[in-house]
């Protein structure tokens, strides 16, 4: 059984159904790649297994128990990190407590959170020089730096990241990239969704096409990296134009 | 997709006749047959108590389809609407005990005291998030109450004394009947008046601006203009009431004019249900009646009250009668029929009338012809704190093509076009649009230049049917003055019936009729962008911009909407299109600029855009060791 | 001057009523977007309370220290249980609904908190013991301040420290201050919002009860109706600085104490109100954002 099991997840906004049976594993340790066209569905999917979202129907199974209708808040404590589309980091707070706030559920040991601030500090350098500053001040690769090191301060045994590189420049975003590829070589699985697909899938173990709702591609990373389905599908059709 | 059938009780054979035949009527006839029966009904029951009491609720009834302008349509907060009715009071007070006026004559300096005092109170506070407005408008009742009661004219704290019932053509007026009779014919005039605002071009403005007011502005309405308008309007019937109010009392104080009063009037608006005229009539027999009939708890009959009140917003928050503003037959009553040739015909008209008035307007002024240049940015520049979003990017869209913007999330895109539309000015550069400067000017007046667009994640005025979402599109084309829309004269009727033509003509060319009459949440997403795609040719743009129109369409919605591009095209529109998915942009575009990371890094044709490394790389990365770059090659 | 500073004190004294008022609206405002209407009846709520056990009970009786630390701890537990009923019934199950009907619900509580009042401890007004506390003071120059004066408020700066000390230097303070920005991120942190929420109803109402237990003992009268102007002076201040902004909700709150100790001082006490609201217009046109601006995002 693999670490994370969603199966044929149907949500709704309103009358809009957004999912339409998104099913996808993710083992222990591997990077799977979540990719489709904007208003695919692919934030939805993540917030609906975070629970921030409550599918209509569907199940979300993460180490054999099944955590739809669980709080947002108590799914964290089980091993699921979230680093929302956007960041999202508390602008109004400091680096530091941005960072103490990943670690709200084991606040009263403070020794584990002392050390893995450390850890976060060593992954991220920039944010240790700058952890007395507002997180607003930072700039948009510290504040991604910042959101996944803050996801990280809860030990999470999935992170799931929603488009870490939007809005980076393409020598931040690979050096993001990289530091994701580290997190899931010490074992943390990582859901990624991502729009810049051929650095996703340099990275990734498989990956999940999504279409308006529905996977319609999946395989191996390295396999799909030259599928021209990818590129039909996501890329936007270069072949499908040049063939036409 | 077959139309939500609207809920309806089922009423007994006979009721349900009666019910038909009401339904039937015109709304003035209405008003009328509900004002009789309600009069009737107290004097067949003829006891003073009860006749005190029906003035009483008609007066507040008064107040409540004045606040309910403010507060049901246009969502501003307002906690001092007593002010207006003491101001209202007072003028009509001080001019009948120290001037000797008529009632009736007062009654006119009553309205526009309260509207200057609606203005007054209106422009500080446009700008202020509605709960904000909550404290100023508080402040404001409670500085007029303070300002009557430490004014020595107007008797200070033992207010005016002596105020004589109103005379009718030398009658003397004085029983409980006859204020009955006053009041109900005050709150008649208040029903027909604040129903025709209601239904008309302001009453969907501002309506859209209570739903989303960045949408209603950047489609074209004037929301600073509206929501100010909507203050003096409110105000004028608060003070219509305080004049009743001071003829029928005899004496007024400034204790009658307390944050109580406008609470309560808040309160039966939102009991009610806020927006809805039935709602008001319904909320104050609630929140004037209640108390009332709870008077055998004598000193509890507030805490009653008060319980009763919460528990009813926590059944029912939307209110006892809300509005639905689905309509199971929009166009009921307009010719059908005719061919979707029309909204062309119309559109043409109106594009020659807009480029005629132009050339009369600015000498020297010669539209731009089929292929020049319609909308020219030069060196546009845009910074988020250190983050410059757009640097230095500088194109030109000629008339008649499709050109398209693309690039990766980030890259610029929808900060282009937010300084296009007004929504955010650049920090350098221009942008011009045949020939005049956009830069500067609010939203809604870009959207009068010729220029309409959509947005990135829908915004339809999600409570609103979707022939409305539309007719607030054809707002400012619309020129129906407000005085003809509170009376619902002729000129005004024609131009509604035409605007509701026009919205079907719309709908049809997005082949979206059947839907018309029901609300825009209940579409489905592909729907919903179509709705918004009509809701911005409704306005008769010369140039429409789409930002990212093929979200989360399918392959299907995604082929019928590069033929409604197309279509739209061929109406002489010129199109904006940012999108992602390259397969419809390379499809439908004439031209192509392609931004990352802020600049512009090639702009051309379908063709040579697919085949420029820079945008390759663009879009997919650099990486040179991957295999990728072979297989685009290729 | 001797004058000028005179007006100060007490300005400052009443101010203090005040902040510690507005700091409840401004608590929950930042958390939850409500104006919670019934803050300053809370605080009529907990002077009762005070008074119930002060005279109903001859807690004044008590040596003073015990009989000081009841009347203020047990008012500020129990108007703190008055707004947990007030958030789980009334609030609770509009919140993410209606803004509309939780508004009007909180108007609701209000009119419901005064008439309670009035059924419990009747229409008149209730006189706390007037000799609790020395009335005796100390001359500054020209100013006489009474140790009266000063004990309150320094308790309402100690209340406030106590307040900035548990938002700035505790983790749960700190997920209070990121629940103003982004409700969704902090689940992600693992918050339990909904706890965070009762916590700052609790604190809330904590203040608003020692307030008014404080307005019992200074004026040594009161009565069933005095939340409404409270609540509304409390809420200018709150939004005078800032709403959401803690330090700006004490500030606001001296701001408000002193313009009308001043206004009562120098003009007429007549024109209190209209000089307060006029102020608080002209900010908020200048910079609508209050004095040292909100600190709550755009939207929730």
């Amino acid at each position: 059984m693999a670490l994370l099991e969603v199966r044929d997840l149907h949500v709704f906004y309103g009358n809009i159904e957004a999912l339409k049976g998104i099913s996808l594993d993710a083992e222990e340790g591997e990077i799977v790649a979540i990719l489709g066209g904007n208003g695919a569905g692919k934030t939805t999917t993540l917030r609906t297994i975070s629970g921030l979202l409550r599918p209509r129907t569907g199940t979300v199974t993460f180490q054999g128990r099944n955590i739809v209708g669980v709080a947002a808040h108590a799914i964290v404590g089980l091993g699921l990190g979230h680093v929302p589309e956007g960041r999202r980091i508390f602008t109004i707070l400091s680096v530091e407590e941005n960072l103490n706030l990943g670690a709200y559920l084991i606040r009263s040991q403070g020794a584990l959170l002392r050390a893995r601030k450390a850890a976060v500090y060593q992954l991220f350098p920039r944010l240790a020089e700058r952890k007395h500053q507002l997180a607003g001040t930072l700039s948009g690769g510290e504040q991604q730096m910042l959101a996944i090191g803050r996801a990280l301060m809860s030990d999470p045994k999935v992170l799931m990241l929603d488009e870490p590189s939007l809005g980076l420049s393409p020598l931040l975003a690979r050096s993001v990239l990289k530091t994701v590829r580290e997190v899931a070589n010490d074992g943390t699985t990582v859901l990624l969704v991502e729009q810049n697909a051929r650095q996703a899938l340099a990275i990734a173990d498989r990956a999940y096409v999504i279409e308006t709702g529905r996977i319609v591609l999946e395989g191996k990373a390295s396999i799909l990296a030259t599928d021209e389905r990818v590129q039909k599908a996501y890329l936007g059709g270069f072949e499908a134009m040049t063939s036409a | 997709m077959t139309p939500v059938p609207v809920p309806r009780r089922s009423l007994p054979a006979g009721l349900e006749l009666w019910r038909r035949w009401f339904d039937a009527l015109p709304f003035w006839a209405r008003v009328l047959v509900f004002l009789l029966i309600a009069g009737v009904g107290v004097w067949y029951y003829n006891d003073p108590y009860v006749t005190a009491v029906a003035v009483s609720v008609a007066t507040y009834a008064i107040l409540g389809l004045g606040l309910n302008i403010v507060v049901g349509y246009a969502g501003l907060l307002d906690l001092g609407y007593a002010a207006f009715f003491a101001i209202g009071a007072y003028t009509t007070a001080l001019l009948m005990t120290q001037a000797h006026w008529n009632f009736f004559a007062t009654l006119p300096l009553a309205v526009i005291m309260t509207g200057t005092a609606g203005a007054i109170l209106g422009y500080p506070t446009l700008r202020l998030r509605s709960d904000y407005l909550a404290i100023v408008t508080l402040g404001f009742g409670e500085m007029t109450r303070v300002a009557i009661t430490n004014w020595d004219y107007a008797g200070g704290p033992n207010g005016v004394l002596g105020i004589p019932p109103p005379s009718i053509l030398g009658f003397q007026l004085g029983s409980q009947m006859d204020f009955l009779g006053v009041s109900l014919f005050l709150l008649g005039i208040a029903m027909l008046a604040t129903h025709h605002l209601d239904h008309s071009r302001l009453g969907r403005g501002w309506v859209a601006i209570r739903e989303d007011e960045f949408a209603a502005e950047a489609v074209g309405v004037p929301s600073l203009r509206l929501k100010l308008l909507a203050y003096v309007m409110g105000g004028m019937w608060g003070g219509l009431a305080g004049a009743f109010f001071a003829t029928r009392i005899g004496a007024i104080d400034p204790t009658s004019f307390t944050f109580q009063l406008s609470v309560l009037v808040l309160l039966l608006i939102v009991l009610g249900g806020s927006g809805s005229l039935p709602g008001v009539l319904v909320g104050s027999l609630v929140v004037v009646g209640l108390p009332e009939a709870l008077r055998q708890f004598s000193s509890q009959r507030m805490l009653v009250f008060s319980i009763l009140l919460i528990i009813m917003m926590l059944i029912r928050p939307q209110g006892i009668w809300p509005r639905v503003r689905r309509k199971p037959k929009p166009f009921y009553g307009l010719e059908g029929g005719e061919s979707s040739d029309h909204a062309v015909e119309a559109l043409r008209a109106h594009q020659r009338e807009v480029e005629e008035r132009d050339r009369r307007a600015l000498t020297g002024h010669r539209s731009a012809g089929q292929g020049e240049v319609l909308l020219e940015v030069k060196g546009l520049v845009q910074q988020f704190g250190g983050l410059r979003a757009v640097d230095d990017v500088s194109f030109e869209v000629r008339r008649g093509e499709i050109f398209s913007i693309i690039g990766p999330n980030g890259a610029g895109k929808t900060t282009v076009f937010n300084c296009i539309t007004g929504v955010q000015k650049p920090r350098r550069g221009s942008i011009r649009f045949d020939g005049r400067s956009l830069v500067g000017l609010p939203p809604h007046a870009i959207v009068s230049r010729g220029l309409g667009r959509t947005f990135q994640g829908i915004r339809l005025f999600k409570n609103m049917a979707v022939f409305e979402n539309v007719m607030v599109g054809i707002y400012p084309r619309h020129r129906t003055m407000t005085w003809q829309a509170m009376l619902h004269t002729p000129g005004e009727r024609r131009d509604e019936r035409r605007t509701l033509q026009e919205a079907r003509r719309w709908l049809q060319f997005v082949g979206l009729e059947e839907e018309a009459g029901r609300l825009a949440t209940e579409l489905s997403y592909a729907d919903q962008r179509r709705v918004e795609i009509a809701r911005a040719l409704a306005s008769h743009p010369r140039l429409v911009l789409f930002d990212e129109p093929a979200a989360g369409m399918n392959p299907t919605e995604k082929l019928e909407l590069i033929g409604v591009i197309r279509k739209i095209r061929d109406l002489g529109i010129t199109v904006i299109l940012i999108d992602h998915d390259m397969s419809l942009v390379m499809r439908v575009s004439d031209r192509i600029a392609v931004l990352d990371h802020g600049v512009l890094i090639a702009l051309g044709r379908p063709e040579e855009i697919q085949r420029d490394p820079a945008v390759i790389e663009a879009y997919l990365g650099r990486d040179e060791g991957d295999e990728m770059v072979e297989a685009i090659g290729s | 001057m001797g004058a000028f500073l005179q007006y100060t004190v007490i300005g400052l004294t009443v101010g203090s009523f005040y902040a510690l008022v507005a700091l409840g609206y401004t608590i929950v405002y930042g958390i939850i977007r409500l104006i919670n209407f019934a803050q300053g009846d809370l605080s009529m709520v907990g002077a009762f309370i005070g008074w119930t056990l002060l005279v109903s009970l001859g807690f004044q009786h008590l040596p003073l220290w015990l009989a000081l630390i009841a009347a203020f701890v047990i008012p500020m537990i129990g108007t703190a249980l008055v707004n947990l009923g007030i958030l789980q019934f009334a609030y609770k199950p509009l919140l993410h609904k209606s803004l509309w009907a939780i508004l009007i619900t909180a108007l609701g509580m209000s009119l419901f908190l005064e008439n309670a009042a009035l059924q419990v401890w009747g229409p008149s007004i209730n006189a706390y013991p007037p000799s609790m506390l020395p009335s005796s003071g100390f001359s500054l120059g020209p100013v006489h301040v009474t140790f009266l004066q000063v004990a309150l408020f320094l308790t309402s700066l100690l209340l406030m420290a106590g307040l900035y000390a548990f938002v700035h230097g505790t983790m749960i303070g700190t997920a209070m201050r990121a629940l103003a920005v982004d409700h969704d991120a902090a689940r992600l942190m693992g918050i339990d919002v909904d706890q965070v929420i009762r916590l700052a109803f609790v604190l809330g109402a904590m203040l608003a009860a020692a307030s008014g237990v404080m307005i019992g003992i200074y004026y040594t009268q009161i009565q069933f109706t005095m939340g409404f102007l409270l609540g509304l002076r409390a809420f200018t201040a709150a939004v005078l600085g800032g709403i959401g902004n803690i330090p700006g909700a004490m500030v606001g709150g001296m701001l408000i104490g002193l313009l009308e100790s001043y206004t009562a001082g120098y003009l007429s006490g007549k024109w209190e109100t209209v000089i307060v609201f006029g102020v608080l217009i002209a900010v908020l046109v200048v910079k609508p954002t209050g004095i040292f601006g909100e600190r709550v995002a755009e939207r929730m």
